[in-house]
Formats: C-alpha cells, sequence, structure tokens
C-alpha cells in the first residue's frame, strides 16, 4: 500500500504525469550583470517585462492545488526583486519548496537569514566561472566574482544548501582544477557541478569568443574527468564536456562492441523534460522549457496550466518527439552511433538548425570526432 | 494502536495524484515523499481525524471489489508507518483522569 520512491512507483512516474512536478518559473526580466553568454537576454522571441508579486502568488496557489512540489526561480537575477521574501511566502503557503538560481551578488544577510527560516528551500545555486576575479569577471562583468563569493558565504552562514554552476568557455577552460581546489577546498562545498557555454541569447552575439572549439572541449573533459577521480562524487554534469565525455565513452564502447541499442537511443528522446515540468517565462507566458522560449503555450492567470500539460498541441507535439528516428534525418546518415544516441537538447537544436524537430549539432560525437577531437 | 483512534492526515502533507490512481505524498517541510497505492489513497481521503480506523476500514470494503481478508491488519500497518514517519497524526480519546 505504501512505496518509497524508488522501483513502481517512479518507473510509473517515468510515464506521462498528471500535473508537472516541478516549475522553473522566471520572476523577474531584471539583471544586474549582463554576462556574455547569458543564455536569458537577447533571445529574440522573448519580452522582457515582468508581472507584479500579486500575479506570482495567484499562480503559485494554482500551482499548490495542482500538486506541484517544486518551484525553481530564476530570471533574470532573482534576488533583485524586492518583493522576493513575498513571492517566496507564497510558494510556503501553497506547500511547495523552491530553489533559486543567481549569480549571488544582491544576496545579503537579511534575505539569506529568511531562506533559511522557511526551511522549504532546496538549494541556492550561484554561478562561479573562475578561481580569481579576472577570470570570472572576464565574461560576467567588473565585481561579480567578488560578490558570488560573498554570497555563497553569506548562504554557508545560514547554513543553506549552496549548488555552485561552473559554466565552462573559453575564457576558464584552463583554470578548471584551480576552480574545484577554490570550491571544494578553500569554500568547503560538498560539490559542484558544470556546464559549457551553449549557443542562446547573448552567446550567440559573442559565440567565436566563448564557445569551446574542439581542443578546449577535450581539454575541459580531460581536466573535469581528473578532477572527478581525485574529487570522487564532488563534479556532476548534465550536459557541457563533463557530461559529453562520460556520455560519449559509453556509446563508443556499445559501438566498439556492437552493443544492443541504449533503451533512449537511435530517437530524438533528449531531454524528457517535458514529461515533468514546464516553464514561466518573467511576462508569465508558459513554454516547455526556457530553452525553448519561443513555442508559447499560454498565459498564466489566463490559461489553465492543467489544461496546458494535459492537453497543448504543443507540448504533446513536443513529448512526441521521442518517437522521432534519428535514421530519417540526412544529418545522421550512415552514423553508427545512432543506436546510442539521443539526438540532444531541443533548444539547442532550435538555436543552431532552426529545428525542434531536429537532432542538435551541439553534442554530436560523430561532428566531434570529425573535427579531431578524440574520446578519452 | 487503540482501534478508537482517529488518523488525521497531517495538512502540511501533499496528496499528488498520479495516473492509474496512485499517488504521491509529499512532505514539503522535509522532502519525504512515498508512493501509495489506490487503496492507500482512498484511506488517506478518510483520513479526518473524524472517523476511526473501523469506519474507514468499512467504507474501504464498501468501495473496493475484492478486498482481502486481513484488510483491517494492513490498513493498520499502512496507517502505523505514515504515523511513524509524520505524515498522519491521531486523534485520542480523551482518557478519564
Amino acid at each position: 500500500m505504501i512505496e518509497q520512491l524508488k522501483g513502481k512507483t517512479e518507473l510509473a512516474l517515468s510515464r506521462q504525469m498528471r500535473t508537472p512536478r516541478t516549475l522553473d518559473v522566471e520572476i523577474t526580466a531584471r539583471c544586474n550583470l549582463r554576462c556574455r553568454y547569458c543564455y536569458f537576454f537577447n533571445n529574440p522571441a522573448v519580452e522582457y517585462r515582468e508581472l507584479p508579486t500579486n500575479e506570482w502568488l495567484k499562480f503559485f496557489a494554482e500551482l499548490g492545488s495542482l500538486g506541484v512540489m517544486n518551484v525553481a526561480l530564476a530570471g533574470g537575477e532573482p534576488f533583485i526583486r524586492e518583493d522576493l521574501p513575498e513571492l517566496i511566502d507564497g510558494i510556503v503557503r501553497s506547500r511547495m519548496r523552491y530553489s533559486l538560481l543567481s549569480n549571488g551578488s544582491l544576496i545579503s544577510d537579511e534575505i539569506a537569514a529568511f531562506i533559511a527560516s522557511t526551511g522549504r528551500c532546496e538549494y541556492v545555486q550561484i554561478s562561479v566561472d573562475g578561481s580569481s576575479a579576472e577570470i570570472h569577471d572576464s565574461c560576467r562583468g567588473k565585481g561579480s566574482f567578488e560578490g558570488a563569493i560573498r554570497g555563497i558565504r553569506t548562504l554557508q552562514r545560514q547554513r543553506i544548501n549552496v549548488a555552485v554552476r561552473v559554466t565552462i568557455h573559453r575564457n576558464n577552460v584552463h583554470d578548471l582544477a584551480n576552480i574545484a581546489h577554490m570550491l571544494l577546498e578553500e569554500l568547503s562545498l560538498p560539490s559542484f557541478s558544470t556546464n559549457s557555454a551553449g549557443y542562446l541569447g547573448t552567446c550567440r552575439l559573442n559565440a567565436d569568443d566563448i564557445l569551446l572549439n574542439i581542443t578546449e572541449h577535450q581539454l575541459a573533459t580531460a581536466t573535469l574527468l581528473h578532477l572527478a577521480e581525485k574529487y570522487p562524487g564532488r563534479i556532476s554534469a548534465n550536459a557541457g564536456p563533463f557530461a559529453e565525455g562520460q556520455t560519449w565513452r559509453r556509446m563508443e564502447d556499445a559501438r566498439a562492441q556492437n552493443a544492443p541499442a541504449f533503451p533512449n537511443g537511435g530517437r530524438l528522446t533528449a531531454c524528457g523534460c517535458p514529461s515533468n515540468k514546464i516553464s514561466v517565462r518573467a511576462d508569465g507566458t508558459i513554454v516547455p522549457c526556457s530553452m525553448l522560449a519561443h513555442i508559447e503555450l499560454g498565459h498564466i492567470n489566463q490559461d489553465s496550466l492543467l489544461e496546458i500539460w494535459q492537453n497543448s498541441p504543443s507540448l504533446n507535439h513536443l513529448r512526441n518527439r521521442q518517437t522521432i528516428p534519428l535514421a530519417g534525418f540526412e544529418f545522421c546518415a550512415g552514423c553508427a552511433y545512432i543506436p546510442y544516441c539521443t539526438g540532444n537538447c531541443p533548444g539547442l537544436a532550435y538555436t543552431l538548425t532552426g529545428m525542434v524537430d531536429h537532432p542538435s549539432p551541439d553534442a554530436c560525437l560523430r561532428r566531434y570526432l570529425e573535427e579531431g577531437g578524440a574520446i578519452l | 494502536m487503540n482501534q478508537l483512534d482517529r488518523p488525521i492526515a497531517n495538512p502540511i502533507v501533499v496528496l499528488r495524484e498520479e495516473f492509474d490512481d496512485w499517488a504521491i505524498l509529499f512532505n514539503p517541510d522535509t522532502a519525504a515523499a512515498v508512493g501509495i497505492n489506490p487503496v492507500g489513497v482512498a484511506v488517506w481521503k478518510r483520513m479526518d481525524g473524524k472517523k476511526n480506523l473501523k469506519e474507514i476500514v468499512q467504507e474501504i470494503k464498501t468501495g473496493f471489489e475484492e478486498v482481502p481478508e486481513a484488510v483491517f491488519e494492513e490498513i493498520t500497518t499502512f496507517v502505523d508507518k505514515l504515523a511513524e514517519t509524520g505524515y498522519v497524526g491521531y486523534e485520542l480519546k480523551d482518557n478519564p483522569r
């Protein structure tokens, strides 16, 4: 009659959920920084305006009634909102937990103490991209390193879980060992995660200066694999060089052994998010994901989230993307890795090819090898 | 457990109903969650502090087909487990002083 959320129930939850379990909510269109690879700004599909407090509170009450469990508050910079405590109160009242994605620089002792007092904060994620101001600030602006470290220390004083995200780019790819040392040893964080700058938003304007080339990608992968041995279980990634390095190794091993296809291989199965979460832009527009901000599904407090979640043709089309075989794409023609490939991020597929229903060239193993990369 | 005890679902706990009538009980204060089957969902919805376990079991017997003979013991175990983990409290009968 009762089961821990492993096994049967967890298996069942891999099917379509009745309501989303998690929401990513961009509560503001403002930010005190202008990072050179920000995915949020400079998206031509997005209207950069934000909603008043009461609109969000009404929406959070709707989420509570649907049994949503977690809300991730992002932006922009969420701590720039003067009414943040009021918004968090609304989440708590609606029996949900929350997390915050931040650059750290606006986190005061007062707001940190408030967050700690709620007992509902999963974590505050702070972006740290260098072990020094020179490297971190090169893409995020002067003073941002000091602000990020100050923010981390403020959160630590309040015993709030701090989740650091390191975005790898051309200016910090040689600094990864120093970053790991600073985060894990000097700041005593339990872990951190990595990704890499992607061809989205502002990054599209600075791609040549930001995005890793093949040599740098390989260097990042090698460094992170080494660091993962030095700091077991303390470095993770869902995307970027570290994740790709591990995935590509499994794909190559499977290909070499002529192994059966992976369960999620051979079709556009990445990334699975539309089956358990949904996003809201700062202007209240409901979208499948912040990486697919141009697919407008409705508007909060005007359209029923339940109706959108269960019946939106656009959302269901995105979910059915997983039935599209990679073998049908000219891009994949003749690729030996098809049985082991998921087609990768649909958001990057869209920004790179103009098509959502297309494999993304961004994390394509064959392309990486053809351009001189090696599997480590 | 006293059969006259009247279990109460912890009001902070969220019943997140999924497909096939399964559900998740989620405690946002602790982040703990468990999955419960359709009978568990029916029991959960009846734990209002007014019905005792006997009455809840009787309603389950009426509402479900092919209820096993040991249903009272199974539901008692279920409620006890939820109580141990803070999902459920009890409204106890007043003790004579």
